[in-house]
């Protein structure tokens, strides 16, 4: 981003730079013009206005048009004018009147025609120097357009080149960023494939464990279950048989040691602690023997040498 | 050190094997070791092979013994015919025979004549299993003492199977009521426990009730109608003296003795009309008005260690058994609630239960029993007219007067206090009733 912002602030540099330069360049081109076009200070020039059309007509009836005071190589030749019949001629004086008249006419007409000559040449060198101006000025603008288009192609170039280049360096941008999400996509993938082959394996390590347990707990439950039973029917045998008297109550305590053969049969009882009366006392001495023959322990398991039984009444 | 994953099975392993070794430790060991916490309440069999008797013992102390057990509920008989022998020494005695014919204990005994012309008994308490002698005793008296000394061996081979004091060799008294109608006379009797050997201690033509025993087992007292008039006496039982200690206005009836045997109870309404509990020292003749309200007070009868007097009253309108001080001014507290009627306590000796007569839903008057710290009520009888519950003096049987039949005589009956075993005592002619258990015999 930094660098897309350099290369904005670059280019409204340049774009002001060149504009800057068009205007100044119009602005001398139009100072030359001006200086140019100014009129060159004008020749006096002593002319009688004289209507071109009467000039014509009046010069189609009496004489041939009067000549321009044109250079003779650049002024064609007129035919003589042809005779004419009518009054008589006139006279030397006459002639020589009219003559001079003619004379003064034509150089009269001479200098009107110098004249208009001469404004025709003003004219047209004004003209020339106006075209030349405006071929100037229009060279200039185009010149200057072109310059302008230059530097606007120029410009749009180097925009675009810019723009290219910025395009390009966002697009390098974009692909490198993709190409960063790509990775990190990738590693992320990669980690989540790991973590899901690593919980994979612990999950089955921990069934396997868990099974294995399980087998273990079978075993262990089957053993001990078939001790719990065991046990439990001995209780049971002895509890159904124990007559108890009314004074085994709570808080009565005896424990009770019995000598057992593999058969189950009682070959001793002797009493231990014991808080009770001699009716509780020869109770449960009476409740082991009639008990037995205790059955067998469960497969495998040898048969206890001795029985500690404790009686606790609990009510 | 923190278990790694690895070590978790090692652990169960382990502990597995722990556990397995430690419920085969027993037989590792060679030892296993139970907990029994309870029992059963069956009837322990017994086998009371008959005694040899010399030729003038007439009286068969094997079967007075059988009768007795069996009689209290907590024994039960191996018939003579399906004994495997008849032994009558311990010497002779086959251990193992007797456990096969179902049978765990054996008594056997004879009854000698000594060079004095009285009588031994000599017995021996076995138990077959053990092949141990429990008890063994000899009694000594004469021929007209020999069911007195099989009530004795009785109570011996009760105490030593069940744990506690046999009250076979003890005495009842009652009230009976003789001759026809017209000719009605009535009888203070003292009899042994199973109501056999009767004794007359007084027989009168007025009516005579509510005997009760000292503590000593020397005295009786009751309430005699003599001339119309309702008097408290007090009677020696050996001598027959007698003393009238109450003949006050109105009412004097239901007598009880103290614990320590210097005072009575009685019931009292002087010109009131409303019988109140009063309490009489025998030696200063002061008299105690124990309770005092305008209802019927009466069938006092006081706790073991003397400090209360339990009566019967009506104050809530029907009458509920209440217990007060012994001495005056206390507030009287009800004890029962269970049914509308309930009447004529008696508290057992350890002050456990106290038994009375309580009216059933169907009318019926049965006798029963409450736990006193409990509160737990147990109906003991069948009934239809139970009366006058007295409770033997070892707590184990309460003795009553029942009337099985409209218009049949009245008679007693004993039931032990778990109401299983009940037994009429031996059939008297004419009505019985107002039964009284005497105390142990010293």
């Amino acid at each position: 981003m930094p660098e897309s912002v350099r290369d904005r602030w670059l280019s409204i540099g340049m774009s002001v730079l060149l504009h800057g330069s068009l205007i100044v360049l119009l602005a001398v081109g139009w100072w030359h013009f001006r200086q140019q076009s100014t009129p060159a200070p004008s020749v006096p020039i002593n002319a009688t206005v004289v209507d071109a059309r009467t000039l014509k007509g009046l010069g189609s009836a009496a004489t041939p048009a009067i000549k321009p005071k044109a250079p003779p190589q650049t002024q064609p030749q007129e035919s003589p004018p042809p005779p004419v019949e009518g009054p008589p001629p006139p006279t030397p004086d006459e002639i020589a009147m009219r003559q001079q008249a003619a004379q003064e006419e034509a150089q009269h007409e001479a200098e009107a025609q110098k004249a208009l000559q001469a404004r025709q040449q003003a004219k047209a060198a004004r003209e020339a120097e106006r075209k030349a101006a405006d071929a100037a000025a229009a060279e200039q603008a185009a010149e200057t357009k072109q310059a302008d288009e230059a530097l606007a192609a120029a410009q749009a170039k180097k925009q675009a080149k810019a723009k290219k280049l910025a395009e390009a360096r966002k697009k390098a941008a974009a692909k490198l960023a993709a190409q960063k999400k790509l990775a990190e996509e990738r590693k992320l993938a990669d980690e989540k494939k790991l973590a899901e082959q690593q919980a994979a394996a612990q999950r089955a390590a921990r069934v396997a464990d868990l099974q294995q347990s399980l087998q273990e707990d079978e075993r262990a439950t089957a053993a001990s279950g078939a001790l719990a039973s065991w046990q439990s029917e001995i209780t049971s045998r002895i509890q159904n048989a124990w007559i108890k008297p009314p004074t085994a109550q709570a808080g009565i305590k005896c424990v009770l040691n019995v000598g057992l053969v593999s058969g189950g049969s009682v070959t001793g009882v002797s009493i231990g602690d014991c808080n009770g009366d001699d009716a509780v006392r020869q109770s449960i001495q009476t409740a082991v023997y009639n008990a037995a023959p205790l059955p067998p322990p469960p497969n495998g398991i040898p048969f206890p040498h001795q029985l500690i039984i404790t009686f606790q009444p609990t009510d | 050190m923190k278990p790694t994953p690895r070590m978790a099975p090692l652990l169960r392993i382990l502990l597995a094997v722990l556990t397995v070794a430690w419920l085969a430790a027993p037989a590792a060991r060679a030892q296993l070791q139970i907990q029994i916490t309870s029992g059963v309440t069956n009837p322990v069999p017994i086998a009371i092979v008959p005694f040899a008797e010399g030729a003038t013992a007439g009286t068969d102390v094997a079967g007075v013994v059988q009768h007795d057990l069996v009689g209290s509920g907590r024994f039960t008989e191996l018939p003579r015919n399906k004994m495997p022998a008849t032994p009558t020494n311990a010497a002779d005695v086959k251990f193992g025979d007797w456990k096969a014919a179902g049978s765990d204990y054996v008594v056997v005994g004879q009854v000698v004549p000594l060079p004095d012309g009285q009588l031994a008994v000599d017995f021996n308490l076995l138990n077959d299993l053990t092949g141990q002698s429990i008890a063994r005793q000899r009694f000594v008296g004469g021929a007209s003492a020999l069911r007195n000394a099989a009530h004795r061996v009785s109570d011996v081979i009760y105490q030593a199977i069940t744990g506690i004091r046999g009250a076979f060799a003890t005495r009842i008294a009652y009230i009976a009521i003789a001759g026809a109608a017209a000719d009605e006379r009535f009888q203070l009797v003292v009899a042994d426990a199973d109501g056999y050997n009767q004794h007359l201690i007084l027989e009168s033509k007025f009516p005579l009730m509510s005997p009760a025993w000292s503590p000593d087992g020397q005295w009786l007292s009751y309430v005699s109608f003599e001339n119309h008039l309702s008097a408290v006496y007090v009677q020696r039982v050996l001598t027959g003296q007698r003393t009238r200690v109450s003949m006050r206005a109105g009412i004097n009836g239901a007598p009880a003795w103290s614990p320590d045997g210097k005072k009575l109870a009685l019931t009292l309404s002087g010109d009131s009309g409303h019988p109140q509990i009063y309490v009489l020292d025998l030696s200063t003749q002061h008299l105690s008005r124990i309770t005092d309200s305008p209802s019927i007070n009466t069938e006092a009868t006081w706790s073991p260690d003397g400090r209360y007097i339990y009566f019967t009253s009506d104050r809530a309108g029907e009458p509920q058994i209440y217990r007060c001080s012994s001495t005056p001014g206390s507030i009287p507290e009800r004890i029962t609630f269970t049914d509308e009627y309930n009447a004529g306590p008696h508290v057992s000796a350890d002050g456990k239960l106290l038994a009375m007569v309580t009216r059933d839903d169907s009318g019926s008057y049965r006798i029963a029993v409450q736990n006193l710290t409990s509160g737990q009520f147990r109906m003991l009888t069948p009934g239809r007219l139970d009366q006058s519950p007295s409770f033997a003096p070892n707590g184990a049987s309460i003795m009553y007067a029942a009337r099985p039949g409209r218009g049949e005589a009245g008679i007693l009956a004993t039931i032990s206090v778990d109401g299983l075993t009940g037994l009429s005592l031996k059939p008297t002619q004419g009505e019985v009733r107002d039964p009284a258990w005497g105390p142990f015999i010293q």
